[in-house]
């Protein structure tokens, strides 16, 4: 009973079968490459050229881009879905502390930090070497009201019984998100560490199987989830309670809006919103959550809208 | 022909325990990961922990059936395997959420929740092997060969269990219902031994 080889060759067939995410095809190799790393859980790859720089985790001749930033304009958050990210702040009473699982580059935390100058955040990031990147090419910097702490989110958010206004999730590991941070005991775990109205956030991708898996476990955790098309990536709002009348909503976006004058308009962005109401996928458990295999379905990107409904 | 069905059942038993031996070790990443995530130093810690359960097992499975030559003693071996991989769904989620509280997810952490989980089970199943060789060992003019096809056919239940497992049977079903399988078809083995007793020691007493 000696068998040593396959299991890894076994996780990395897993990861080979699958098209990519969130990203544009596989780009021109190796052209910019200003730095690669070969993390504990990564290859990562930072291009770059005269204005831009990203960070990309290459698996399977493939580059995932996590985060990018253009260096005349490093405020600004080029990457779409990120700024639909930032609509979690519209919805909670207060905005003292916001924790994001999954740093990047750390270009949302660095504006909201920006923006929101009253707020701590704390990035939770499982891989150190994103973390010196971040800082290395990304303007990322460490302050009181921004620490980062490197750790697997799930296992930082039940080690840890402090609560937040704001939980923003953008953890992927290339292609994938772990399986156990899309489970129905995940986002329990979440809601208990939510203060009360506070959001949970989280980035995921329509283009499989796996986006009504996980949109489904997250609307058996949270009874009311808004959906933003964040230009490719969509943006999941879930939160305890009723659905928010948009009217509400529109509100409270607005007294945040005029407060912080946030370059990317909540007001704007609230105008957008739909309401999660069909959920159609399994819901996944620590049990039985075959990330893998859903994510090797393919599902038109736009099928997504026919489960959400506007809202009133 | 005696000797052929005595091979034919126990080489059959090597293949089923060396196919659930690596399903659970595959299973076991769906118990570590929620707690001490899903990264390379979880799959070190479950790899080491399953080479040593395997060594562990090899040392003393042929320090027994040398000492007894009973396929009985292996059964029961076999069924406290079974009973403990069965009992695990139970225990597992609130042993693992204390220690991570009280040890981290550090190296410790990992390796002693892996440990835990595989150790025990692996280590038993494991001594089917040496006691498989001896049982069948008539003659020291074959025993390569012997050893050879028993570690053989082992090996091709290992590989088949980790590749279906991993691909047919954890995008099928729930990991806590697969372990339950494994565990009675450890216990199954165990049983087939005991009861087997007397037909097994047959041509070499």
């Amino acid at each position: 009973m000696d068998m040593r080889m396959s299991r890894r060759a076994v996780l990395g067939t897993g990861a080979g079968l699958v098209l990519a995410p969130f990203v544009p095809a596989a780009r021109a190799a190796e052209t910019g490459l200003l730095e690669k790393r070969e993390s504990l859980y990564n290859n990562i790859f930072i291009f770059g050229d005269a204005d831009s720089v990203s960070m990309t985790f290459g698996q399977n001749k493939r580059y995932y881009t996590e985060s990018s930033m253009k260096l005349s304009n490093p405020g600004a958050l080029t990457v779409e879905y990120t700024r639909y990210m930032t609509m979690g702040v519209a919805y909670p009473p207060k905005l003292e502390r916001i924790a994001e699982i999954g740093l990047g580059g750390g270009r949302t935390v660095s504006y909201l930090t920006a923006s929101l100058p009253d707020t701590g955040i704390l990035a939770i990031e499982l891989d150190k070497d994103v973390v010196d990147l971040a800082k290395k090419y990304f303007k990322f910097k460490e302050t009181a009201r921004l620490r980062t702490v490197i750790s697997d989110g799930r296992a930082f958010l039940l080690k840890d019984n402090e609560t937040w206004d704001v939980i923003l999730i953008d953890a992927y590991r290339g292609p994938f998100v772990p399986f156990h941070l899309l489970t129905k005991e995940f986002y329990a775990l979440v809601k208990t560490r939510l203060n009360p109205g506070g959001v949970v956030v989280q980035n995921i991708e329509p283009t499989t199987m796996l986006f009504d898996a996980a949109t489904a476990t997250l609307k058996s955790a949270f009874p009311s989830v808004d959906l933003y098309d964040g230009g490719g990536n969509i943006v999941a709002v879930g939160y305890d309670g009723p659905q928010l009348p948009q009217a509400e909503l529109l509100a409270r976006a607005g007294k945040v809006q005029d407060r912080y004058k946030l370059r990317y308009d909540l007001r704007q962005m609230a105008g957008e919103r739909r309401i999660f109401s069909r959920p159609i996928g399994k819901i996944l458990t620590d049990d039985f959550a075959p990330v893998e295999t859903m994510r090797a379905i393919a599902k038109n990107n736009e099928k997504w809208k026919e489960q959400t409904e506007a809202p009133r | 022909m005696h000797s052929y069905s005595r091979g034919f059942l126990l080489l059959g038993l090597a293949c089923v325990l060396g196919f659930s031996l690596m399903g659970f070790e595959m299973l076991g990443s769906r118990y570590l990961y929620p707690y001490f995530g899903g990264g390379i130093n979880t799959w070190a810690s479950l790899i080491a922990t399953v080479l040593v359960a395997l060594m562990l097992g090899y040392l003393l499975g042929g320090a027994l059936v040398d000492r007894t030559m009973s396929p009985r003693l292996c059964g029961v071996l076999l069924t406290i395997a079974g009973v403990y991989l069965f009992s695990i769904p139970l225990w597992v989620d609130p042993l693992f959420g204390w220690m991570l509280n009280s040890v981290g997810d550090g190296m410790a952490g990992i390796i002693l929740a892996a440990t835990i989980l595989l150790l025990l089970p692996l280590t038993l199943m494991s001594t089917f092997t040496p006691f498989a060789v001896r049982l069948l060992l008539t003659s020291v003019t074959v025993g390569g060969r012997l050893v050879g096809f028993v570690y053989g056919v082992s090996t091709i239940g290992n590989v088949l269990g980790t590749l279906v497992t991993t691909f047919v049977l954890v995008p099928s079903f729930g990991s806590r219902a697969l372990t339950m399988v494994f565990a009675a078809v450890t216990i199954a083995a165990g049983i087939a031994m005991t009861g087997a007793d007397r037909f097994l020691r047959g041509a070499t007493s």
